[in-house]
C-alpha cells in the first residue's frame, strides 16, 4: 500500500559519519570544505561561534565551499559529519585582541549615544587574505550581539557582501548574521528562513580598484554619502557607526594609498585597523594617526595580528566562490530556492555601457605611438556605449537606477537595482536572451557591462 | 452518472464508510485516515464529504466524525489541512452549537491540540494555522462565558436561565450516560499514534524541509487573543458525571480561579463603582494569565492554591468549589491525562511551602507579585496557552523541576516571576544558570562523555558565582595596541554572553533579561514561527530575488525585524506602518471602554445577540469590551459582527492572507519596473550635506 505524503525522507539521505570534537576554551577548529561536498556541524554543548555569530545548540549547519573556523570562548563540543579538505584544532588565535577591539569600539558607541555624535567609522586594511573580511564580519556580529546596528560597507569588489562580485555595497545589520552563508540574504519576494538584509549596491565591474580610473573613487564617494546620510537619519545606526572592508590591492602602496586617503576622508574614518602587515601599519601610522577628522576628533591607527586561520585562497577556489555567489543571487540556496526564468528582448530595448578594461587599456597605452593621447582618452572615458555582441554571452549586466540617456557620470553614480546575465546574443534577429532575477522583462534602465568577472560561464539552470 | 470514474467511486465509498462510523471506533477512524492519505489527490472532494457528513449526522455522531477530521489533519496533513481548514470554522461552530456539554468538552480539547504541532513530529507548525483556530477559540470563549453566566444566574435566581440562553441546549441537561465510558481514540491530548500498520514513519505527511533544521525545541509561540480565556471552563461543574481525578488538581486550580473571576465579574457588574472589587478582579485576571502562560514550580502553585481557596471561602458560595486535595494526597506518579493542561508542573508531593509562605498569603505580597508579573505579561505576548504535555511514551519527569531550557518557549516571564518570588524570599534558589556559557573551570582536555546532558543540566559553578556582578565589570579597553592585547575573560563573558542571557534556540540570537529583551525575544520567536508557517505554506511557490532598493529607500529603511513583527522581512518602515494600520483595523483589536451603566452592560450585540466580554486592559487602565465598537448613541456592536455586516453589504471578497513579503508587496509590479519613477537625486555634484537635506526633507 502506498501512502503518499507519509514516506520518510530521511532514509534517502547519505549516511555521514559524525566525529565529535572537544574544543577547549579560547581555541578554534579550522576547517575547509570543497565545493561540491557538504559538511554538517552541530554544536552539542557549550558555546561556539563562527566569525562572531553564535551557533545554536543541536541545530545542524551545512557548509560547502567554505574556509572557516569555529571558535569557542568557554569550551564546546561539536559534531562534524562529512569530509573536510582540511581540519585542525588551533589554540593560538588573535581573538582576544579582536574582541578587545570590539570593546574599544563599544566605548566609542556609548560615547556617541550620549553625545549624539556618530559612532566609530572603522576602516580595515591589510594585504590579500589577511582575514580582513573575517574581522569585519566578527566586528559586525559582535556589534549586533551588543544590540547595535552598524552599517557594514564593502569596498572590495572581489567580495560582494550581500551582492555579487564586482559590486560595492553597504548593509545595516540589525540581527545576527547567517552562519552558513556568511552574511545573509538580500530580499526575495517570499518568506525567508533567515532575516533578509537590505543592501545598497553600486557597480564597479572590475576586480581591483584603480586610482586612475574615473569610477572607483566616485562610487566610493557616492556610497560614503549614502552611509553618512544613513548614520544621520537613524540615530541608532548613527551611534553604532560603520565598519569598512577594503580590497587587499589598495594596501600594496603606490596608487593604493591615494585610494585609502580618499576613503578616510569620504567616510570620516576615525579608527584605522591594519591587519597583518607591519609595514602598512607604520605607513598608515605616519599618514593618519592623530590626523584631525571632523570637529574635535582624530584618527587612531591600530594594528592587529592576522589569524593563522586566514589561508590563501587559490584562484580556483576564488573562481568557484564567485560563481557560487552569482548562483546564490539568481537561484538562492537550499534554504530558499529561487526560480528566475530567462526572457528575450530586442537590441533596441537596451542601452549598454561597457566598463573599460583597465588592464587592456593600460597595455594599449604601452603600444608605440601616441600613448599620451591614449592616456588622456582613458582618463576621460568613464563608459563606452556598446551594442550587443556575441562576446557578451554569459556576461553580467548591472541594471542601475538611471536612464539610458543619462550622462555617464550619472549612470556611474546610480545605485544598482539588480543584475542580469546575457545568455544568448542573436545578431540576426537582433534579440538578446537574458536571465533577470525576477520578472520577465528587463527594466528600461541603463545597463553596465562589467569586465570582471568574465569567467562565470553559463548560470542558467 | 455517465462517467463513473474510479475516483468518484472513492468519494462515494468514503461517504458510506463515514455513515458506518457511529461511535469512536479507533480502528475505523484509522482506516478512514489511511484511505484519505491514499487519495490525497482527492483531498478537496473527500474533505467536502467529511464536512457534509459532520453537518448532516445527528449530534451524537458528530464527535467520531470530528476524530476522523482531526486524525487526517494530524497524520496526513498537506492538502487536507488546507481543504479542511477552509470551512473549519463553520463546520466546527455549527457542530459545537448542536452537541451536548460533554461532547463540547471533547471538542474543546481537540481545538487545543490544533493550535499545537503534532506531538512527536518534527514539523513545528500547528495542526491548523492560527488564523483558523483563533476565531473558533474566540467564539468558544464567548460560549463558555455565556454558559457560565447563565448557570450562575440560574443558581442565584433559582430559576430558568435567561430567555436568550434557552435556545442553547446544553447548560442543564445531564449528559447521556454512554459518554461516561466511551473510550475515546485520542490517547493523549487528541493525538493518535499513527495506525501501526506498515510504515507510518512520520505522523505528519508534510515533507520535511531539509533546509530548516528540525528541532524539537523549536519555539512556537501561539499568538492568542489578549483576553484568551482558560483552556476549559465547564459550564457547570455539577452537571459533570465524573469527579476530576486528583491529579488534575492544576485543572481544578484553573477552574477555581476561573470561578472566582466569573463571580467577581458578576459582582463587579452589579457594583462597578467598587474599586476594591476592581482591584481584586484585576489581580485574579492577572493571576490567571500567569498560571496559563508560565510554568510555575510546585511550591508556588501550592501558594497560589492556598491563596485561591482562601479567597474562595470569603466569596459568596455562588459556585461549588471542588475541594482541593491536600498535597499529601497527590499521587506520586502523575500520568498524562487527556485533559489539556495549560501547563505541566509536577505536583509537589514532597516539597513543603517555605516557612514564610504567609507573606504570600498576605494580600499585599500577592499584589506585589501580581503587579510585577503583570508588567512582565504586558511585555510579552501570550506565548502558548496550549499544553506542553509530554507524549505518552515519555513519562513526565517526576522528581525534577521543569528545566527552564527544556522547552524553548519558556519562560522569560517565569524567570522574572521567579526572581520576584526569590526576592520576596518565597522561593528556594534554583540551580538553573543562563545558558550559553560553559564552565570555565572545565579542564581543557576531556569533557565528560555525557556532554548531551551537560548542556541541559549545567552544574552550579562556584567560579560563576564568585564573579562580580555585571555592572561592576567595566569596559576599560583603550584603543591602542597594548590595551588590545590584554585578555579580559570577565569582560567577554559579561558583555558577549551574560548581558544577553536569553538565547533563541533556533538561531542563537541573544536577548537581554529585561522586559524589553523579553518583548524582543517574543517577537523574534514569533517571527520564526510565522516565517516557518509561511515557508511551509508557500512550499512549491516560485520565489525570486527582489530588485535592490535605491538610495533614498535604503536610507529610510529601518530593518529591525525584532522591533516590529510586521516588518519581519527586514523591510522598511512604510510597510511596517501599513501592517500596523492593518492590525489596527482588524476588528479583533478594537475595543471600547465598558459602559458604567449596569443596564447598558447587559445589552447584547444586536447582530449576534451575544453579550460583550468584559476584560481588563492595562493600556487603557479600564475595563473594556474587546472586539467591540460604538456605532453611536450608546449602541454597541461586536467589531467583528460590524465588519461582517459591512463586508456582506459591500459583497467584497474575503481578505486574503498577507502577501509573502513586504518587499514583495512593495515590488508587486516590479517586473514592470518601467512604471516606477526614477528616484535618484539628480544633482551630479552631490554633497553629503545636500544628500542629508534631501533625506531629511522626506520625513
Ligand atoms: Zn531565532
Ligand atoms: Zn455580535
Amino acid at each position: 500500500m502506498s501512502l503518499p505524503g507519509l514516506q520518510l525522507s530521511a532514509s534517502d539521505e547519505p549516511v555521514l559519519s559524525a566525529v565529535v570534537h572537544h574544543l577547549t576554551e579560547g581555541s578554534e577548529w579550522r576547517f575547509e570544505v570543497a565545493f561540491g561536498s557538504t559538511v554538517e556541524i552541530k554544536l552539542l554543548s557549550g558555546n561556539a561561534e563562527l566569525f562572531g555569530t553564535e551557533l545554536a545548540q543541536k541545530q545542524t549547519y551545512s557548509f560547502s565551499g567554505t574556509k572557516a573556523a569555529i571558535y569557542t570562548w568557554h569550551g564546546c563540543t561539536i559534531e562534524v559529519a562529512g569530509e573536510c579538505q582540511v581540519e585542525y584544532l588551533a589554540e593560538e588565535t588573535p581573538m582576544i585582541s579582536y574582541a578587545n577591539l570590539h570593546f574599544a569600539l563599544e566605548r566609542k558607541r556609548d560615547e556617541a549615544v550620549s553625545t549624539g555624535q556618530d559612532g566609530p567609522r572603522v576602516l580595515v586594511l591589510g594585504p590579500e587574505d589577511a582575514g580582513k573580511t573575517s574581522l569585519v564580519k566578527l566586528l559586525t556580529a559582535y556589534a549586533t550581539r551588543s544590540g547595535r546596528q552598524p552599517v557594514t560597507v564593502n569596498l572590495d569588489p572581489k567580495e560582494g557582501i550581500l551582492s555579487v562580485p564586482g559590486s560595492l555595497s553597504a548593509v545595516t545589520f540589525s540581527s545576527i548574521l547567517d552562519v552558513e552563508e556568511g552574511w545573509g540574504s538580500s530580499p526575495v519576494n517570499g518568506p525567508s528562513p533567515i532575516p533578509v538584509m537590505l543592501p545598497l549596491v553600486y557597480y564597479y565591474g572590475q576586480a581591483n580598484p584603480d586610482s586612475g580610473d574615473r569610477i572607483y573613487k566616485p562610487i566610493v564617494t557616492r556610497l560614503a554619502v549614502a552611509v553618512l546620510s544613513k548614520l544621520q537619519d537613524d540615530r541608532h545606526v548613527g551611534s553604532s557607526g560603520c565598519l569598512i572592508d577594503t580590497p587587499g590591492a589598495i594596501s600594496q602602496g603606490k596608487g593604493g594609498y591615494d585610494i585609502i586617503q580618499h576613503i578616510v576622508s569620504e567616510f570620516s574614518v576615525n579608527v584605522l585597523v591594519v591587519v597583518g602587515s607591519e609595514r602598512l601599519y607604520s605607513d598608515m601610522l605616519r599618514r593618519f594617526n592623530g590626523q584631525p577628522i571632523g570637529i574635535g576628533e582624530t584618527t587612531t591607527v591600530i594594528k592587529l595580528d592576522r589569524s593563522g586561520g586566514s589561508v590563501d585562497r587559490d584562484e580556483d577556489f576564488l573562481r568557484r566562490s564567485r560563481k557560487a555567489q552569482f548562483l546564490r543571487y539568481f537561484y538562492g540556496d537550499p534554504k530558499m530556492e529561487l526560480h528566475p526564468r530567462t526572457t528575450e528582448c530586442d537590441f533596441s530595448h537596451v542601452t549598454i555601457y561597457r566598463v573599460p578594461n583597465t588592464t587592456s587599456d593600460f597595455l594599449a597605452s604601452l603600444l608605440p605611438g601616441g600613448e599620451a593621447e591614449d592616456d588622456a582618452a582613458t582618463q576621460r572615458l568613464i563608459y563606452e556605449k556598446v551594442v550587443p555582441s556575441p562576446q557578451m554571452q554569459n556576461g553580467i549586466l548591472a541594471v542601475v537606477q538611471a536612464d539610458g540617456n543619462d550622462t555617464p557620470e550619472h549612470i556611474r553614480d546610480a545605485s544598482v537595482i539588480g543584475f542580469v546575465q546575457i545568455t544568448e546574443v542573436d545578431e540576426k534577429r537582433k534579440k538578446l536572451r537574458i536571465l533577470p532575477p525576477i520578472g520577465l522583462q528587463l527594466p528600461r534602465r541603463a545597463l553596465i557591462w562589467g569586465s570582471w568577472p568574465s569567467d562565470l560561464g553559463e548560470l542558467v539552470r | 452518472m455517465s462517467v463513473a470514474h474510479n475516483s468518484d467511486q472513492v468519494v462515494e465509498d468514503y461517504k458510506s464508510s463515514l455513515l458506518d462510523l457511529t461511535q469512536n471506533n479507533k480502528h475505523e477512524i484509522n482506516l478512514l485516515t489511511v484511505i484519505a492519505s491514499e487519495y490525497i489527490g482527492k483531498a478537496v472532494e473527500l474533505s467536502r464529504v467529511l464536512e457534509t457528513h459532520i453537518r448532516n449526522v445527528p449530534p451524537d455522531r458528530k464527535l467520531p466524525a470530528f476524530y476522523v477530521l482531526d486524525s487526517i489533519a494530524k497524520n496526513v496533513g498537506g492538502a487536507y489541512t488546507r481543504c479542511l481548514g477552509q470551512n473549519l470554522y463553520h463546520t466546527f461552530m455549527n457542530a459545537y452549537a448542536s452537541v451536548q456539554a460533554p461532547i463540547r468538552k471533547k471538542l474543546d480539547e481537540m481545538v487545543k491540540t490544533w493550535k499545537e504541532p503534532v506531538p512527536g513530529s518534527t514539523d513545528m507548525r500547528p495542526v491548523f494555522p492560527v488564523e483558523i483556530t483563533r476565531p473558533i477559540e474566540t467564539n468558544l470563549i464567548k460560549f463558555r462565558t455565556l454558559a457560565f453566566q447563565a448557570a450562575q444566574q440560574q443558581q442565584r435566581q433559582q430559576g430558568p436561565p435567561m430567555s436568550h440562553m434557552m435556545s442553547q441546549p446544553y447548560a442543564a441537561a445531564a449528559p447521556p450516560s454512554e459518554w461516561q465510558n466511551t473510550a475515546t481514540p485520542p490517547q493523549s491530548n487528541g493525538y493518535y499514534p499513527p495506525p501501526n500498520t506498515q510504515g507510518y514513519p512520520q505522523p505528519n505527511g508534510v515533507p520535511q524541509r531539509s533546509s530548516y533544521p528540525s528541532n524539537n525545541q523549536f519555539p512556537h509561540p501561539q499568538p492568542t487573543p489578549p483576553n484568551f480565556q482558560p483552556p476549559y471552563q465547564p459550564p457547570n461543574p455539577n452537571t459533570y458525571p465524573y469527579q476530576p481525578p486528583p491529579m488534575q488538581d492544576l485543572n481544578a486550580l484553573h477552574r477555581d480561579i476561573e470561578n472566582l473571576i466569573s463571580t467577581t465579574k458578576l459582582e463587579f457588574a452589579a457594583r462597578h463603582w467598587d474599586t476594591g472589587l476592581q482591584t481584586k478582579l484585576k489581580a485574579l485576571l492577572d493571576l490567571q494569565s500567569i498560571m496559563r502562560n508560565q510554568q510555575l514550580p510546585p511550591n508556588q502553585i501550592q501558594a497560589i492554591r492556598d491563596q485561591v481557596s482562601q479567597l474562595a471561602q470569603t466569596q459568596p458560595p455562588a459556585t461549588p468549589t471542588p475541594g482541593m486535595p491536600p498535597s499529601s494526597m497527590l499521587p506520586p506518579n502523575p500520568v498524562p491525562t487527556p485533559t489539556a493542561f495549560a501547563f505541566y508542573a509536577p505536583p509537589s508531593s514532597t516539597s513543603q511551602p517555605p516557612a514564610d509562605i504567609q507573606r504570600l498569603l498576605d494580600s499585599n505580597a500577592l499584589a506585589e507579585i501580581l503587579a510585577s508579573a503583570a508588567r512582565a505579561k504586558q511585555s510579552t505576548p501570550v506565548q502558548s496557552a496550549a499544553p506542553s504535555i509530554p507524549p505518552p511514551t515519555n513519562p513526565p519527569p517526576v522528581t525534577s523541576l521543569p528545566q527552564p531550557d527544556r522547552t524553548s518557549t519558556p519562560s522569560s516571564n517565569t524567570t522574572s516571576l521567579l526572581a520576584n518570588l526569590k526576592a520576596l524570599g518565597m522561593l528556594m534558589p534554583d540551580t538553573s544558570t543562563p545558558n550559553g556559557a560553559m564552565p570555565t573551570s572545565q579542564p581543557s582536555s576531556g569533557f565528560p562523555l555525557s556532554h548531551h546532558n551537560y548542556s541541559n543540566t549545567p552544574p552550579m559553578r562556584s567560579s560563576h558565582l564568585a564573579r562580580p556582578p555585571l555592572q561592576e565589570i567595566r569596559n576599560d579597553v583603550e584603543l591602542n595596541n597594548s590595551s588590545l592585547k590584554i585578555p579580559r575573560p570577565d569582560l567577554v563573558k559579561a558583555k558577549l554572553f551574560d548581558a544577553r542571557p536569553n538565547q533563541c534556540s533556533t538561531c542563537a540570537q541573544r536577548f537581554e533579561a529585561t522586559e524589553e529583551g523579553k518583548k524582543k525575544k517574543a517577537r523574534h520567536l514569533d517571527w520564526h514561527f510565522r516565517t516557518n508557517r509561511r515557508l511551509a505554506e508557500s512550499a512549491g511557490a516560485q520565489h525570486n530575488r527582489d530588485w535592490y532598493v535605491d538610495e533614498r529607500e535604503w536610507i529610510k529603511s529601518r530593518d529591525n525585524h525584532d522591533e516590529d513583527p510586521d516588518a519581519a522581512d527586514g523591510a522598511g518602515s512604510v510597510q511596517a506602518k501599513a501592517a500596523a494600520e492593518a492590525a489596527k483595523n482588524d476588528p479583533k483589536n478594537k475595543f471600547v471602554i465598558a459602559p458604567d451603566d449596569a443596564a447598558l452592560r447587559n445589552v447584547p450585540c444586536p447582530i449576534c445577540h451575544e453579550k460583550f466580554e468584559l476584560s481588563w486592559d492595562d493600556a487603557a487602565q479600564n475595563f473594556v469590551w474587546r472586539d467591540a465598537i460604538d456605532v453611536g448613541s450608546k449602541v454597541y456592536w461586536h467589531a467583528s459582527c460590524h465588519a461582517e455586516v459591512k463586508k456582506d453589504r459591500a459583497n467584497t471578497p474575503m481578505r486574503t492572507a498577507t502577501p509573502d513579503s513586504v518587499l514583495g508587496k512593495r515590488k508587486a509590479g516590479m517586473s514592470d519596473l518601467n512604471a516606477v519613477p526614477l528616484k535618484v537625486p539628480r544633482s551630479p555634484a552631490l554633497s553629503s550635506a545636500s544628500m542629508v537635506s534631501v533625506a531629511a526633507s522626506t520625513v
